[in-house]
C-alpha cells in the first residue's frame, strides 16, 4: 500500500470501519443460511472485534484515530448534559486559568532572563562596608574604577532627575536620568530612531543633548520622526534631541528622558555615594575574576578615600539580584501555592463530579468489554474523554487569564519590577499545555480505574439501586480531602488579613488626617542659588498660611511614608562611630504641621538661617544609637559630623553640626519598617530643589488643594506641581503590596472554600437521591423527619470534621513558609485558626442545607410507589 | 476445540491459491472453501481469516470490491492481484521446500 494511501486511510478510517461493519454482518448472515449456530459465528468475531482495532494499529496515525474518536465521543457526551458540561469546564477553567494567570507574573518576574543582550554579563558595582552593605559610589571613585579596571567592556554610572520640561508652553515635571555616555553600551540598548550617547559627552564642556524614552515620544510628542535636532527645554536650559530609544524595558518604569551626567567639580568627590555603577564584564571574564579584580583597586584607593571608609571594599554583583525584592518573591510563591491549591481543589471537584457520573457509565463500559474491548482501551477512552474536558477547561481557562491579567495589570499600582514583562507568550502556553495533561491524568485516573473495573455481573447487578458503596467513601474521602486545603487556604488568607489590619493600624507617627501632601520642583535655571530656593519656600509657606482652610503648612524634602531620597554619613562626635541616616530637609512649621512632637531640645525656628550655626534634629530611634555610644549621654547639644551638599548637588563636606532637639520618630518609609534613624537639617540653612508642600487643612480638602495650586502658581506659573494627594491616600498607597497579595489570596481562598461547599454539597445531594427509597421505607415505619435530617446532617458533619483535621496540620506546616510576610502575627495565631475552621463549618451548614431538606421533604408514598 | 486453528502459517498460502482457482469470493466463502477443500481438516477462524485478508490487502496481494449478490446483500469480494500471483509462486516454493525438507527429516528418523 503506497504511503499516500495510508495517509488518506487514516484520515478516511471512519469509512473503512463501516466497510468492516457490513462485512462480518454479511458474514454472519451466510453462517446463518448455513445454518450455522448464530451465537457461535457472533462468538468467532469477539476476538475479530479486537483483531480489528489492531489491525487498525497497522495505519499510520492509528492511534490518534482512535483517540480523536474518544476525543469526538468526549464532546459528544458533554453536548449531551449541558449543566453537566458548563460546571466541570468552569470550574477547570477557574482552576486553569488562575494558575496560567500567576504563571505568567513568575515566569516574568523571577524566571524570565533579563532582556538585554547577554544579561549574565551585566554587574552591579557599590562601595561596601562590609559582605552585606551596598552603598552605590561616589563619583571620583566611579571614575577611577573605570581608568582602573579591566574586567568591564563598559562601566557605566546612572543617577534619577527629575526637571521642569516645557511641553508646548506649560511646565511639567518629568522624571529622568543621569547616565555616563557608556549605559546604553552597557545594556546593549539600541536607538529606535537617532544615536544614544557618543564617547565624549559626558566630559563638561560639551553640548547640552537629550534622548527620549520609546514611550514619552510616542504619547507626549505624537512619535513626530522631526524631533530629532529639535530643543527640549529642559529646567530651562534647550537640549538637542539625538535620539528615540528602542521600545522595550526602559518604557516600564517612569523614566521620560536621558542626559549625559556631565559631573560638576562639587559632585567629584569620594564622599557621597549617590551614583548606580553597572557594568558589562569582558567575554571570557567571570564575576569571581572581576571582584578580585576591583578588590585590588578598591585597596589601590584606599590612601586617597576618606579615613571613615577605611577596610571598605567594592563588591560585584550579578545584576538583578536585587531587582525582585525578598518580599515580591515571597508574595509571588505564595500566591502561586494559593493557586495551585485552588487547581486541586477543582480537580477533586470535577473527580467527583465524574465519579457521580460511574454508575452509568460503568454500565456503558460493561457493555463495550463485553464485546470485547479491553480494559486497557477501555482505560484509554475515559482519559481522552477527561482530556477534552480539560482542553475545553484550559481554553476558557487562557481566555479567563488574559482577561485576569489585563484587569490587574492595568491597575499601576500592582508593584512589579520593570523588567518584568508578563504576558500570554509561549512558555506560559506551554505551562498551560501541560497542566492541561497533568490534570487530565489527575482528574480522569481515578475514575478510569474505577468505571473500567469489575465486568457485566457488578453493573448489572447494581441495576436501578444505583448505589456504589466504594465510589461513595472514596468521593466522601475527596470532599474531605478538599475541605483540608481550603482550611489552609483559608488560613494563610486570615494571616495576611490579620496582618494587614494590625499594619493599618501602625502608628505613623503624624496625624494623618486633614494633610495634602504635592510636590514641586525648582529648575536650576530659574532657582541658581540657595538664597533663591529658600525664598520660594518660604513665600509659599506665607501663602498658605493666609488661606483660611489652611491651618499650617510646610516644605520638606520627603513625605512621611514615601521614603527619603537622601542617605548620608553620621559620625558619632570623637568620629568613632558612623551610620548611614536618612537625612531630610525641613522647615520651621514641619514637625508642628505634622503633629510631631519634639521629645527633647527644640525644632527648628527663626535663627536657624544660613551663616548661624549648622544645627540638626535627631529622631529617637539615632537619639537611641547616639547614647549608646556616648555612654547614656543626652544628644542634645552635641557636636556631630554629617555629610552634607551644596544646593545643586548633595554631598559635598563634611560639616559639623549641633544636635539642638529629639523628636518623636515617625515613620518616614513604610509602616512595616522597622523605625530607622532620620536626621533633619533646616531647610533655611540647606535647602534643596524637590519640594514636599505639605498642608494642613481645617476640614474642606478639596478647597485647600486649590489654594495650594493657586499659591504656586502666583509665585512661579512655570513650576509644575505634581503627586497632590491626601495623607491618607499616601498611607493608602504605601500598604498597597501588602494589600494585594492579601486580596489575591483572599480571593483564591474564598473560591477554594465555595469549590469546597460545592464539592459537598454534590456528594450530599447525590446521597440523599441514592437513598430516596431506603429514607422513604424508614419514614413509612414512623421514624420522624428530625432524625432523617440529622442523617444528612452527620454525614457532612463527618467529612467536614476529617477535612477540618487534616488541613489544621497542614495549615501549621504550610503558614509557617509565610512567616517573612507577616507583620505582628504569629503564623500560628489561635485566632486565625479558629476563625478559619468555623467559617469552614458554616461552610458546611451552607452545604447541608439544601439536601437535609430534600431528605426531610422525600414523600415515603411517592418513592415506594416508584419501586413499584 | 479439534478444529481450532490449525493453518501453522499456511493460511496466506491457502488463501491466495483458492482466489487463483475461484476469483471473487467473498470471506464466509474462502472459510468455506479452505474447509471443503481439505476435507474438513483445516479450518480458519473469522477472527484469524479477515485480519489475513485485510493484511494481504494493504500488502497489495489481493484487492477488495463490493458486489450485489441475487440476494440482494452487498457482498465484499476478493481477487488476486499481478503482485499476489508473485506471492503465491514465492509462498508455493518456500511451501514446498520447508514440506520436502521436513519430509527428509521425517523419513531419516
Amino acid at each position: 500500500m503506497s504511503f499516500w494511501s495510508r495517509i488518506t486511510n487514516a484520515f478516511a478510517a471512519d469509512s473503512l470501519s463501516r466497510e468492516i461493519d457490513e462485512e462480518m454482518r454479511a458474514h454472519i448472515a451466510d453462517a446463518l443460511e448455513d445454518g450455522r449456530d448464530p451465537a457461535e459465528a457472533r462468538r468467532a468475531f469477539g476476538p475479530a472485534l479486537l483483531r480489528r482495532e489492531e489491525s487498525r494499529d497497522f495505519r499510520l496515525a492509528g492511534w490518534l484515530d482512535s483517540l480523536l474518536r474518544d476525543f469526538r465521543r468526549g464532546i459528544v457526551s458533554l453536548r449531551r448534559e449541558p449543566g453537566f458540561a458548563i460546571a466541570v469546564v468552569g470550574v477547570l477553567a477557574l482552576g486553569i486559568g488562575a494558575n496560567t494567570a500567576m504563571f505568567s507574573v513568575l515566569n516574568a518576574v523571577l524566571l524570565k532572563p533579563l532582556p538585554f543582550p547577554a544579561p549574565e554579563r551585566l554587574a552591579t558595582l557599590d562601595e561596601s562596608e562590609n559582605a552585606t552593605t551596598r552603598y552605590g559610589a561616589s563619583a571620583l571613585n566611579f571614575v577611577d574604577w573605570k581608568r582602573l579596571s579591566t574586567s568591564f567592556e563598559a562601566l557605566a554610572a546612572y543617577t534619577p532627575t527629575s526637571a521642569a520640561v516645557m511641553v508646548e508652553g506649560e511646565p511639567e515635571r518629568w522624571v529622568g536620568a543621569r547616565v555616563s555616555a557608556d549605559f546604553f553600551r552597557v545594556f546593549g540598548a539600541k536607538a529606535q530612531l537617532g544615536r544614544t550617547f557618543g564617547i565624549g559627552e559626558d566630559q563638561p564642556g560639551a553640548a547640552r543633548v537629550v534622548l527620549l524614552t520609546y514611550a514619552v515620544w510616542q504619547e507626549r510628542l505624537g512619535g513626530a520622526t522631526d524631533v530629532l535636532g529639535r530643543d527640549l527645554i529642559i529646567d530651562g536650559q534647550p537640549h538637542r534631541i539625538i535620539g528615540v530609544l528602542s521600545p522595550g524595558w526602559f518604557d516600564r518604569d517612569e523614566t521620560a528622558f536621558w542626559v549625559p551626567l556631565v559631573f560638576t567639580p562639587a559632585e567629584l568627590t569620594r564622599e557621597s555615594m549617590w551614583l548606580n555603577v553597572t557594568g558589562r564584564l569582558r567575554d571570557g571574564v567571570s564575576l569571581q575574576q572581576a571582584r578580585q579584580e576591583m578588590g585590588r583597586v578598591a585597596t589601590e584607593l584606599t590612601s586617597v578615600n576618606p579615613p571613615w571608609k577605611k577596610g571598605w571594599t567594592v563588591t560585584v554583583d550579578e545584576f538583578g539580584r536585587n531587582i525582585v525584592g525578598r518580599r515580591l518573591r515571597q508574595s509571588i510563591y505564595v500566591a502561586f501555592g494559593a493557586v495551585v491549591m485552588v487547581l486541586l481543589i477543582a480537580c477533586s471537584n470535577v473527580t467527583n463530579l465524574l465519579l457521580s457520573r460511574g454508575a452509568t457509565r460503568q454500565k456503558e463500559m460493561a457493555v463495550r468489554a463485553a464485546l470485547g474491548a479491553s480494559r486497557s482501551r477501555l482505560i484509554g477512552q475515559l482519559l481522552t474523554e477527561s482530556l477534552a474536558v480539560c482542553v475545553l477547561g484550559g481554553a476558557v481557562g487562557v481566555a479567563f487569564a488574559w482577561l485576569l491579567l489585563r484587569a490587574v495589570l492595568s491597575a499601576k499600582s500592582v508593584a512589579l519590577p520593570p523588567t518584568a514583562e508578563v504576558g500570554l507568550d509561549l512558555p506560559v502556553l506551554a505551562f498551560t499545555g501541560a497542566i492541561v495533561v497533568l490534570v487530565s491524568l489527575l482528574i480522569g485516573i481515578v475514575p478510569s480505574l474505577r468505571i473500567s473495573r469489575g465486568g457485566l455481573n457488578v453493573s448489572l447487578s447494581q441495576g436501578t439501586r444505583g448505589s456504589s458503596g466504594s465510589h461513595a467513601m472514596l468521593r466522601r474521602a475527596i470532599v474531605a480531602g478538599e475541605v483540608a486545603v481550603s482550611m489552609v487556604l483559608l488560613c494563610g488568607a486570615l494571616l495576611m488579613l490579620r496582618s494587614l489590619v494590625r499594619l493599618q493600624s501602625v502608628d505613623a507617627g503624624v496625624r494623618v488626617e486633614n494633610l495634602i501632601t504635592a510636590r514641586t520642583e525648582l529648575p536650576v535655571a530659574a532657582y541658581p542659588t540657595a538664597e533663591s530656593a529658600v525664598r520660594f519656600s518660604q513665600a509659599v509657606v506665607e501663602r498658605l498660611q493666609a488661606s483660611a482652610v489652611v491651618e499650617h503648612a510646610a516644605v520638606a524634602s520627603d513625605v512621611p511614608l514615601e521614603g527619603v531620597v537622601e542617605t548620608e554619613i553620621f559620625l558619632t562626635p570623637h568620629y568613632d562611630h558612623h551610620y548611614n541616616v536618612s537625612l531630610k530637609h525641613v522647615d520651621e512649621n514641619y514637625f508642628r504641621t505634622l503633629g510631631i512632637p519634639v521629645v527633647s531640645g527644640r525644632g527648628f525656628g527663626e535663627r536657624d538661617r544660613k551663616g548661624a550655626p549648622r544645627v540638626i534634629v535627631v529622631n529617637q530611634a539615632l537619639a537611641t544609637m547616639l547614647s549608646e555610644v556616648l555612654g547614656g549621654g543626652a544628644s542634645v547639644g552635641r557636636i556631630v559630623h554629617i555629610s552634607v551638599g551644596d544646593y545643586v548637588r548633595t554631598g559635598a563636606e563634611l560639616a559639623d553640626v549641633e544636635v539642638v532637639g529629639v523628636i518623636r520618630n515617625e515613620r518616614v518609609a513604610s509602616l512595616q519598617d522597622p523605625e530607622r534613624p532620620v536626621a533633619y537639617a533646616p531647610m533655611a540653612q540647606q535647602p534643596i530643589r524637590w519640594i514636599k508642600l505639605l498642608v494642613r487643612t481645617r476640614g474642606d480638602l478639596s478647597a485647600a488643594m486649590r489654594d495650594v495650586r493657586g499659591a504656586v502658581r502666583q509665585l512661579d506659573p512655570r513650576l509644575p506641581l505634581s503627586a497632590m494627594r491626601t495623607m491618607a491616600e499616601v498611607k493608602e498607597r504605601s500598604l498597597t503590596g501588602t494589600t494585594q497579595s492579601t486580596w489575591a489570596i483572599g480571593v483564591f481562598a474564598g473560591v477554594a472554600a465555595l469549590l469546597a461547599a460545592f464539592g459537598l454539597y454534590g456528594v450530599l445531594a447525590q446521597t440523599v437521591t441514592q437513598q430516596r427509597r431506603e429514607i422513604g421505607i424508614r419514614m413509612a415505619l414512623g421514624a420522624p423527619s428530625g432524625g432523617i435530617v440529622a442523617g444528612v446532617v452527620r454525614s457532612a458533619a463527618a467529612m467536614v470534621a476529617v477535612g477540618l483535621g487534616v488541613g489544621f496540620g497542614a495549615a501549621v506546616a504550610v503558614t509557617r513558609l509565610m512567616r517573612s510576610l507577616l507583620f505582628q502575627v504569629s503564623p500560628l495565631d489561635p485566632v486565625v485558626f479558629a476563625a478559619a475552621a468555623v467559617s469552614m463549618m458554616l461552610v458546611g451548614l451552607l452545604a447541608v442545607f439544601l439536601p437535609a431538606r430534600r431528605a426531610a421533604r422525600v414523600d415515603p408514598v411517592a418513592t415506594l410507589r416508584d419501586e413499584g | 476445540m479439534a478444529k481450532s486453528d490449525s493453518l501453522q502459517g499456511s493460511l496466506d498460502l491457502l488463501v491466495l491459491k483458492i482466489l487463483l482457482r475461484r476469483p471473487a469470493l467473498h470471506g464466509y466463502a474462502i472459510m468455506s472453501a479452505i474447509k471443503e477443500w481439505s476435507e474438513d481438516v483445516l479450518r480458519a477462524e473469522e477472527g484469524t481469516l479477515y485480519p489475513a485478508l485485510h493484511r494481504m490487502e494493504e500488502s497489495g496481494w489481493i484487492r477488495a470490491k463490493w458486489v450485489t449478490k441475487e440476494s440482494g446483500r452487498r457482498a465484499r469480494v476478493y481477487e488476486l492481484t499481478e503482485a499476489g500471483k508473485e506471492q503465491l509462486a514465492a509462498e508455493e516454493t518456500r511451501w514446498h521446500a520447508v514440506t520436502s525438507a521436513v519430509n527428509r527429516v521425517l523419513r531419516m528418523v
